[in-house]
């Protein structure tokens, strides 16, 4: 896949870690308490508290290393010299220049083209004298 | 007709009944449409423009000019998203009932990183071109090197020939 296809495939991938992230963690995070007048919330069960505090750490890796991974493919973008009208004049150079190669492919196959009747011409002699049994001059 | 349930096909077939007998006698395809065109009731546009952030009603946050540095912008909007997030996450925990405005900026953070990717789209179409007429300059010159020895290999042919027969 093309970079920039890539670049925008990994700004993707941070929007759906973001929002996967502050959705789990909103939805498994255990009550807390609000104020001293109300008594303290029940406890979670067991399954969810065993592995609860563990989620923030591994979402918060995996954002990490999405960002890092869209700065080294930033920094991979082959970005050549800037500006617009410096591509378009390398593009007309490069027109001009396949116009004249291509002019000179032409020239050759037109004098291979030449040549190449030529040696049948004689090869079609050299066989019919030889098949009539004509001596050579 | 057009708006019929089952519409007969268009009548233009007539016009090509002789192609057998007289194949100039049809008529010519219609020119290529410029501009805007009307296609199953809807309206769409041959000059294909990235439209610019303001006119879809969102804030440019990187600077307007014509040459601008993709590396550079592409990696600050990078730091600001990573810095949104957190701030959303102290939101979150501190004043959780002002969770919208915080969204609302990484949700433009998101559409500004779009909007820079996809405004790169012509450099890369440019960019593409110039390295496909490269590799097609290459293999033209690669041609005209190959033809040209086998013309003298041809050449060569015959005198050798020459030189056998007249040994004999």
């Amino acid at each position: 896949m093309d970079i920039i296809s890539q670049l925008q495939e990994q700004v993707n991938q941070i929007a759906g870690l973001t929002f996967n992230t502050f959705g789990t963690l909103q939805r498994d995070a255990p009550s807390a308490r609000l104020s001293q007048n109300y008594p303290e919330p029940p406890p979670n069960p067991t399954e969810d508290a065993a592995s609860f505090p563990e989620q923030p750490k591994q979402m918060s890796v995996a954002l990490v290393k999405a960002a890092k991974q869209f700065d080294a493919l930033v920094a991979a973008l082959p970005l050549s010299e800037g500006g617009e009208e410096a591509q378009l004049k390398r593009i007309a150079e490069l027109q001009a220049e396949n116009d004249a190669v291509g002019q000179e492919l032409q020239r050759q196959l037109e004098a291979a083209e030449r040549e190449l009747k030529l040696v049948q011409e004689l090869f079609g002699q050299t066989t019919d004298n030889c098949l009539n049994l004509k001596k050579p001059d | 007709m057009a708006t019929a349930t089952y519409p007969p096909p268009p009548p233009f077939y007539r016009l090509y009944k002789d192609y057998n007998v007289n194949p100039k006698s049809i008529p010519e395809p219609p020119p290529p449409i410029e501009g805007t065109y009307v296609c199953f009731g809807g309206n769409y546009n041959t000059d294909d423009v990235l439209p610019s952030l303001e006119e879809q009603g969102v804030r440019q946050l990187y600077p307007k000019e014509p040459n601008v540095d993709f590396k550079k912008e592409l990696r600050s909007l990078s730091r600001e998203l990573q810095l949104h997030i957190l701030e959303l996450a102290d939101v979150l925990v501190e004043r959780p009932s002002q969770y919208a405005r915080r969204v609302e900026d990484i949700s433009l953070i998101f559409k500004n990183l779009h909007h820079l990717l996809n405004s790169f789209r012509p450099h890369q179409a440019r960019a593409t071109l110039i390295h496909v007429l490269e590799l097609q300059i290459q293999r033209r010159k690669q041609a005209v090197e190959d033809i040209k020895r086998q013309r003298e290999e041809v050449q060569k042919l015959p005198k050798e020939a020459l030189g056998t027969l007249a040994g004999q």
